[in-house]
């Protein structure tokens, strides 16, 4: 029964996508929409429960879920339900100003289940093969979401992103292809489920060094091209920012994070294979220069969407720096904040979706005085940024914490210095553009249009994750936390 | 057919399908890059087939089919129909001319050859010098994608890199399962097809190429 779910999951969401496709109806698609993650965000708690219970558990000889993969399942499921509910109202705006075309609406419902469905079997695979299969699945409907506008900029951001990700996340499979070749070499010969990353870290400390550590180099660079690592990161703020502002929230808050599902299923096994040093050290590498060079960009940055889609190359930086430091506490702290960025980022997204819709604009400087004409909307912007840089109470501030220390325990006090600076950086220039879009007088041309309930709903089960996480920490979540930690540092 | 035979054989075909991705890098016509990548395409399929005939693995076989008919007939037909529907301009247009890029390719393959040279004894567990031909087929790719600015010779690019990961994988000891080898057709044969729609896209709107569009910066 248990292992069923692992392969009904991402089998009803894609067959709800498939469904989407006969149906014309806004109504009855809005309703599938959210009915549809309702029931993925469902079948993940389920699928968490039992891992919870009795240990991981496997499906097909392909799928296994540990409790590594069920914090990113859930985050997905999370953030499918969030998203679907914010794209009720979001959805009515865009009809209403013609961004949307009715007839074409079956297509892009369909492509964000089909989308979901791709990301859930890439954090429940347990082939590396699949893995990958789903990641690039992952890249070919996203690539089409972003250019779904059909404008100049969606398309030329699309081409940007399915090039670039693709040609990266070949990399990947050629590091794929290497670790099974040792692992083929190891267990001599091939035996079934060789390709299964179980068995091979079952294995790992008899793999090749040499070639294990060749095939992580190609890993980290591939799966990093795709979770937004400086410096292959530069399709990503095209991408988020070009996106369909659901559609960002997801790219943002949950797919950079299964391509860090990835380079942390190799990791496990490089760490294993070649001691921690190796690993760790180019984590460290790629997450500090993704947190430095993050930084200009940020600052001198005039279009909201962009500022996002940089603060998440920043933060993936941090999850980086987080595995890097190693330790306990590194990795439980890179793990939390896993989730609290996926949560955080998706809610930040929707709510300047929302302020971009209202004032017409992207750029920064036209976008005054949000609070005023929109409270609730204004509240959720400044609360978002807030947590983004790192504040307390919320739940970033927290996770952030523990990667400082974990580099503090680990020696590395340069690599935390550099960091702190730049973090202190980043924290001015959020505030200061987000403070004078949330303050001050609203120009006359500023839709003052009621808030709407329905994408409000959605914030606020995000909001409420948020402030949760930074105050509290479940008992059961730091169970999970704390054997996936285990799991990945053995 | 003897190991010594096949590995001798396997290095030969290596070198041919080293000798494509520098013949993509070379041409300054879309045809001849197309023409090209096709061509590496039924080396990769050859390659597949004596390795078949190696190993004794039926799986392979299946695979040098499939490889030929994907990759050699219907990828290239996919790029050739794009090309004749949209009337693109035949010439490539180069970031770096073709001599620079050409000197480049030539330390790609220097390097990767230098770099396997210094593994343990995986290396017995791969035929032959499949290992740094794959590697320097994938580096030689991302160097065509870079290097030319035109949507549909970044598309080779990827497919010469793309040969280059499954001519590795084919020899590594017995190639992946089957059916993974099939997933992972079906993402290109998808992924090949979205970009063609997005080439065909910005073709019917704004008449550039989509390779060309420089709008997002900063």
């Amino acid at each position: 029964m248990a292992s069923s779910l692992l392969w009904l999951t991402p089998l009803l969401s894609f067959a709800v996508g498939l469904g989407m496709l006969l149906v014309r109806d806004r109504r009855v698609l809005a309703t599938l929409d959210v009915a549809g993650s309702l029931a993925v965000l469902g079948l993940t708690l389920a699928i968490t429960n039992r891992v919870v219970q009795a240990g991981p558990v496997g499906a097909l000889g392909i799928f296994r879920a540990d409790h590594v993969a069920v914090l990113f399942l859930v985050l997905i499921g999370l953030l499918a339900v969030a998203v679907s509910i914010a794209t009720v109202g979001w959805m009515r705006q865009e009809l209403a100003r013609g961004h949307m075309r009715a007839e074409r609406l079956h297509y892009y419902y369909a492509l964000v289940h089909g989308f979901i469905a791709t990301m859930l079997v890439t954090v429940l695979a347990d082939n590396l093969g699949v893995l990958w299969i789903a990641m690039e699945g992952t890249t070919i409907t996203s690539a089409l979401l972003v250019g779904f506008h059909g404008d100049k900029h969606g398309l030329e951001a699309a081409w940007k992103y399915i090039i670039v990700t693709t040609i990266g996340i070949s990399f990947g499979l050629f590091g794929t292809v290497l670790v099974y070749g040792a692992a083929a070499h190891a267990q001599g010969g091939v035996l079934a489920g060789a390709m299964n990353w179980s068995s091979i870290v079952a294995v790992a400390p008899h793999l090749d060094p040499g070639i294990i550590r060749i095939g992580f180099i190609f890993v980290i660079v591939g799966y990093g091209t795709k979770a937004g690592l400086a410096p292959v990161h530069m399709w990503l703020p095209d991408a988020h920012s070009q996106a369909p502002t659901p559609v960002s929230a997801l790219l943002s808050g949950a797919l950079i994070k299964c391509a860090l599902f990835g380079i942390i299923r190799f990791h496990t096994i490089a760490r294993a294979a070649c001691g921690p040093e190796f690993s760790q050290g180019l984590l460290l590498i790629f997450g500090l220069l993704s947190v430095v060079v993050a930084t200009p960009f940020i600052l001198a940055q005039h279009d909201l969407k962009r500022l996002l889609g940089y603060h998440s190359v920043e933060h993936v930086g941090i999850i980086a720096l987080g595995l890097g430091f190693g330790g306990r506490l590194g990795t439980y702290g890179a793990l939390l904040h896993v989730i609290n960025h996926g949560v955080t980022k998706a809610l930040v997204f929707l709510v300047a979706g929302d302020a971009i819709a209202r004032y017409d604009t992207r750029d920064m400087r036209m976008i005054r005085g949000l609070m005023g004409i929109a409270p609730l909307a204004g509240t959720l912007l400044l609360m978002g940024a807030l947590s983004l840089a790192g504040t307390p109470p919320f739940s970033i501030f927290i996770s952030e914490l523990m990667v400082i220390q974990a580099g503090l325990a680990a020696g590395r006090t340069v690599v935390v210095a550099a960091f702190l600076v730049v973090v202190v950086i980043i924290f001015a220039g959020l505030i200061h553009h987000v403070g004078q879009m949330v303050f001050g007088t609203a120009a006359a041309s500023a839709s003052r249009e009621r808030e709407a309930h329905l994408p409000m709903l959605g914030m606020l089960l995000l909001v409420a994750a948020m402030v949760l996480l930074g105050v509290y920490m479940p008992a059961g979540l730091d169970r999970v936390l704390a054997r996936a930690t285990e799991i990945i540092i053995g | 057919m003897s190991v010594e035979l096949a590995t001798r054989l396997i290095d030969v075909l290596g070198a041919l399908l080293l000798f494509s991705t520098l013949l993509i890098l070379a041409s300054g016509q879309l045809f001849r890059a197309i023409y090209a990548v096709a061509m590496q395409s039924v080396f990769l399929g050859i390659a597949g087939a004596v390795l078949g005939a190696a190993t004794g693995n039926p799986d392979l076989w299946v695979i040098a089919g499939i490889t030929i008919v994907v990759k050699a007939i219907l990828l290239p037909w996919l790029l050739i129909w794009v090309v004749r529907r949209i009337q693109i301009p035949r010439e490539i247009e180069s970031v770096i001319p073709i001599n620079a890029t050409l000197a480049l390719a030539a330390g790609i393959v220097v390097l990767a050859f230098r770099l396997s040279a210094s593994l343990g004894p995986v290396r017995q567990a791969i035929t032959g010098n499949a290992l740094p031909v794959g590697i320097a087929l994938i580096l030689l790719g991302v160097l065509v994608m870079a290097a030319r600015r035109t949507a549909l010779v970044q598309m080779v690019g990827l497919f010469a890199s793309e040969n280059g990961i499954f001519f590795t994988a084919m020899a590594v000891t017995q190639g992946m399962p089957l059916i993974i080898e099939i997933g992972i057709l079906l993402d290109v044969v998808l992924g090949a097809l979205v970009m063609g729609i997005l080439v065909l896209r910005v073709r019917s709107s704004v008449d550039t190429d989509i390779a060309d569009l420089e709008n997002l910066k900063g």
